[in-house]
């Protein structure tokens, strides 16, 4: 008898791994475990037995329906994940359809490198002021010690509007207009637009934006200024790029230097970019004169500061390895959206 | 200047090539832009020439001696000046303001404008062309030789720094010299053969019969040196630089002698030049001189006296430098120097008229000592935190939103011209005709200062159009100038412009599925875009009270305008450009534009959103559609204000979901508007019999206010 149970269980249980629809299952349930089914058959015949044989026997049959149910249920489940599977397959999709989004609009190339110029100045402790882009001739040549009919004027190629009215060609002006209103310390940068009368090409513009600095306090030195722009030049470029110093002449400033920072290209061996020189003109930089901070009211005995302006539009194109100046005001949807 | 580098050694006692010479000169200040290489047109000379590029402050560098003695205080080494035959002009007839030795009188009317005037008078010259190597010299450094006794002056200016002229003695009237202002209506011809007008500004050199030369600029064509020249009264002066500069500038006339005397020449070189110049030219020309030199001087040109303190000069250089070492690096420029208690008392020759102050000094100390040499340090009081103000940061977040809207920022020029206002449409009294006018426009369409961003962004269309790219969405934020009455500098607000014309989507590509659905394809923007976008500005500023009219603006379709308004007042436009603009800038689809005042904007702004409690009862959503007259008593909000006011105190939003025209269904000239009302209690539940109540209040009020139909969903 028992040998029996184990043979019944070796075939339903071959049947019920071999049935491959919902249908089939169903079937061997009612064969093995319906009303009529053989299990049940064979507890019909529990009462032929003897006496001492029947608790096995029966337990044995428990065991076989339970195990049969199991199975049953654990290949219907199989069966019903696979159908799943194929449904979820036919399903699919050709991921390589391009994506479909709402358009995000770009930061323009030029105020995203002076946003960033601009953050590692606040970092620094430097504060953002603006100033007037129309400015009077005070303001412009006056207060930072350009001598009335000097040859520097010749320098700046000035746009008029009268005699006492101009586009800044530099944002030094706005020095005096921030100075003028605060007690130092003076710690600012002046981001900003300005205008010369440059013929527009490749590689000039009439219309420019600078990043202008100035810091005014007690013991303020050439040397900080220098150790500044480094900074600056490391945050820009990384830890290989140095600034280099050389003396140059600004009315407003004495000492006054030209800045140009080590080319990151070529490492200082020379290149294209930089035109074989290994460093790149960046700006003009100095020690306030003390002419300027006496216009303003400051004790220039007590007081020291260093001014600094650096150009945007040549980080920018270097960067981005822009080769052409005028795609920054074109307006160009190709150019803009690139960024 | 151009420098040739073989008459350059003649001056500077160094082992240097060209190239290494031009480094050290960069980096000490004197910056060589190029070292050419120069052969002359005879092609029996060669050099090398150093391009150099002088700053306005360094006169004393525009001669071969200036640069030999700059090149020797950077590199360590000496200079050397020519042979000079002093004595041609020892113990020279002096005097102030007037001198004369019979033959030869020279009066200074005017000792301001020209404090030192020396002179000297050659006979029995022989007008010859130079020697060679005297014209293979000048046309190294740029200059075309033209006769022997002009040459000389010339290269003698170039030598030593100071501008010469030579008159022909006999042409000159009673060999008296006198310099002086012009007279008003005087009047003179210059060498280049010009008639000049003279206004009283003008430093002139004259004799008794009237002017002879424009002092510093151009000699005049009565006294010009000629081939049959056999006397020659040579000048050699000072001339303040900004008189020079005024008479240069009016005239629109430069020459080598301007540019020079308006960058400061030595004025205690004068009888120096005039030495080195006429032994060149006896040495060609034959001939020799008359009588002594004269040379009259008005003002004392004995060495600046400037007090060094080495604790300022380190103070403000930040460098650890000893006195002695300050002393080497003045003394490396020919300044003498002293130690005395307070320091160092240095005196400073006067070629270096640019040294002034204690603080120039300072600057030729560390520039000899060299910028390289400049530790690295950075200020030591850290005085505050460097934070972007309120203002600052919300112009960046207006354009944050408006790039989250689609838009690329883009940027244009300041000055454009009325041109672009007749194309936006404008008429002759709109407001933004005043505008600014440029004195000096470089180009006839860039004459004015922009007064509204409208023109770039249709012209930013007009360039992608050329480009074939249709699809545009740009803003900008930036100034205008609007000119103010009795202010002579314009007002210079913000403003945000955005234009909009094509497809928003990045790729706008179309899928429908099997099972019907669509997604995707183009989003065609319209009025409702741009109005969306201008409210998100609004939004995210915390801007409140901001509300939309209709508004009338040439370059917008009449029925397709709006303006924005905060508390009431207009502060922008937006709205569908004209046909007319479309043609006008050739574009091929309907443009969306706005422009916004963005300081009234700004000014309006909330710093802190206040947070609003979130509802604690669910709302009851009730769909709401009105047949009614397409016009303007029936707009969307003035049925909106009616549904609001009916709604009673439940009803916290009203919501349009659709607008639906269609004549055959509804009719000519009427439309189908749905709302969707949002109502809800704070403290429960609200019941549908109380919402349904509510809903026929506001049929009934809607109904019998305007001829709207109510329509069953
Ligand atoms: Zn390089």
């Amino acid at each position: 008898m028992l040998d029996e149970i184990a043979l019944m269980q070796t075939e339903a249980e071959a049947a019920i791994a071999a049935a491959d629809s919902e249908a089939a299952l169903e079937e061997l349930r009612v064969k093995y475990l319906g009303r009529n089914g053989l299990v049940r058959g064979q507890f019909q015949k529990l009462g032929s037995l003897p006496k001492e044989d029947r608790p096995a026997v029966g337990a044995a049959l428990n065991q076989l329906a339970k195990g049969l149910e199991e199975r049953l249920e654990a290949r219907r489940a199989e069966l019903a994940a696979a159908d799943a599977d194929r449904a979820l397959l036919a399903d699919a999709i050709d991921i390589t359809l391009p994506g479909r989004s709402h358009r995000v609009g770009k930061r323009h190339p030029l105020l995203a490198t002076l946003d960033e110029m601009v953050a590692i100045f606040l970092g620094l402790g430097f504060r953002v002021v603006e100033g007037p882009e129309v400015e009077d001739y005070y303001h412009s040549f006056t207060a930072l010690n350009y001598p009335e009919y000097h040859p520097a004027m010749d320098e700046q190629m000035t746009f008029y509007c009268g005699p006492d009215v101009l586009l800044r060609s530099q944002t030094s002006t706005v020095q005096i207009r921030a100075m003028e209103h605060m007690e130092p310390p003076v710690r600012i940068v002046v981001p900003g637009r300005c205008y010369r009368r440059d013929t527009v090409d490749a590689t000039h513009c009439h219309t420019f934006y600078q990043l202008e600095g100035l810091l005014v306090d007690e013991g303020v030195t050439f040397a900080d200024l220098k150790g500044t722009l480094e900074i600056f030049a490391r945050e820009m470029f990384g830890e290989r790029c140095h600034v280099r110093f050389r003396p140059d002449f600004f009315p407003f400033t004495e000492p006054s230097a030209e800045v140009a920072l080590s080319c990151t290209l070529c490492e200082g061996g020379g290149c294209r970019v930089c035109s074989n020189t290994g460093y790149l003109e960046v700006g003009g930089a100095g020690e306030v004169d003390p002419n300027v901070l006496a216009g303003v009211g400051y004790d220039t005995d007590k007081y020291t500061g260093f001014a600094f302006g650096v150009g945007v539009e040549r980080f920018t194109m270097l960067r981005h390895g822009i080769d052409d100046i005028r795609l920054f005001y074109s307006g160009d949807m190709r150019f803009l959206g690139q960024f | 200047m151009r420098v040739p580098y073989g008459w350059l050694m003649d001056y500077l006692e160094a082992e240097i090539t060209a190239t290494e010479l031009a480094h050290a000169l960069t980096m000490g200040g004197l910056e060589v832009e190029e070292v050419q290489q120069w052969t002359s047109e005879d092609g029996t000379a060669s050099d090398q020439v150093l391009l150099t590029k002088v700053t306005a402050n360094r006169g004393d560098l525009l001669s071969m001696i200036g640069v030999a003695r700059h090149a020797a205080a950077v590199l360590g080494t000496s200079w050397k000046l020519p042979d000079i035959p002093w004595n041609l002009v020892a113990e020279p007839v002096s005097g102030q303001t007037l001198v004369s030795d019979g033959r030869v009188t020279i009066e200074l009317a005017d000792p301001a404008g020209c404090p030192r005037y020396s002179g000297l008078l050659m006979q029995g010259l022989t007008m010859r062309p130079s020697p060679q190597w005297l014209a293979h010299r000048l046309e190294a450094a740029g200059m075309r030789p033209l006769s022997h006794v002009i040459d000389c002056t010339n290269y003698v200016m170039l030598e030593l720094g100071q501008p010469l002229h030579a008159f022909d003695y006999d042409r000159l009237r009673d060999g008296h010299i006198i310099v002086r202002r012009a007279m008003a209506g005087e009047r003179m011809e210059t060498l280049d053969r010009q008639e000049r007008n003279l206004t009283a500004e003008d430093l002139l050199i004259t004799d008794p019969a009237g002017p002879i030369a424009l002092a510093g600029v151009m000699g005049g064509s009565s006294t010009e040196v000629g081939p049959h020249t056999t006397r020659v009264l040579m000048e050699s002066a000072h001339f303040d630089p900004t008189s020079i500069r005024k008479t240069s500038l009016r005239l629109g006339l430069t020459s080598e002698a301007s540019y020079r005397f308006e960058r400061h020449v030595d004025p205690n070189g004068t009888l120096r030049a005039i030495a080195r110049v006429t032994d060149l030219i006896l040495a060609t020309c034959g001939g020799e001189v008359v009588g002594k030199a004269l040379d009259a001087c008005a003002e004392d040109f004995s060495p600046r006296r400037i007090l060094l303190r080495p604790r300022r000069c380190n103070a403000v250089l930040g460098t650890d430098l000893s006195a002695d070492e300050m002393a080497r690096c003045l003394r490396a420029i020919d300044c003498q120097v002293t130690p005395c208690p307070e320091g160092l008392q240095v005196e400073v020759p006067r070629l270096r008229w640019d040294i002034e102050r204690e603080v120039d000094l300072i600057e030729e100390i560390i520039i000899v000592h060299g910028y390289d040499k400049l530790p690295l340090t950075v200020p030591g009081r850290l005085a505050q935190s460097g934070v972007l103000t309120r203002r600052q940061k919300q112009v960046r977040l207006v354009g944050e939103v408006l790039r989250q809207c689609g838009l690329n920022e883009t940027l244009s020029f300041s000055v454009f011209g009325p041109g672009d206002l007749d194309r936006l449409g404008l008429p002759q009294e709109a407001p933004e005709r005043n505008m600014l006018a440029l004195g000096n426009p470089m180009i006839e369409t860039q004459t004015h200062m922009r007064t509204t961003l409208l023109p770039a962004m249709l012209e930013a269309c007009e360039t992608n159009v050329r480009q074939r790219v249709t699809d545009v969405a740009l803003y900008e934020i930036n100034k205008v100038f609007l000119p103010r009455p009795a202010e002579p500098l314009p007002d210079e607000p913000l403003r945000v412009a955005g234009v909009l014309m094509g497809s928003m989507a990045t790729s706008d590509w179309k899928s429908t599925l099997d099972r019907g659905q669509v997604a995707g394809g183009p989003q065609v923007p319209d009025f409702y875009t741009v109005k969306g976008i201008v409210q998100q500005v609004c939004d995210a500023l915390g801007v409140t009270g901001t509300s939309f009219g209709r508004a009338h603006h040439p370059a917008f379709h009449p029925g397709r305008c709006a303006n924005l308004l905060l508390a009431g007042q207009p502060i922008g436009v937006l709205g569908e450009a004209t046909a007319e603009v479309q043609q006008r800038y050739d574009l091929p689809a309907r443009v969306y534009l706005f422009e916004l005042e963005l300081e009234p904007l700004l000014a309006a702004a909330c710093e802190y959103k206040p947070y609003r409690q979130l509802p604690r009862f669910p709302a009851l959503l009730r769909d709401l559609a009105f047949v009614c007259p397409d016009d303007a008593a029936h707009d969307a909000a003035a049925l909106e204000t009616l549904i609001l006011q009916s709604g009673g105190e439940y009803l916290r939003d009203v919501a349009v979901f659709d607008l639906f025209v269609n004549a055959e269904r509804l009719g000519a000239g009427m439309k189908n508007l749905a709302y969707r009302l949002t109502f809800r209690a704070d403290d429960r539940t609200l019941t549908d019999d109380e919402v349904d109540a509510l809903i026929e209040r506001i049929k009934d009020t809607v109904t019998s206010k305007t001829q709207a139909r109510f329509r069953d969903y």
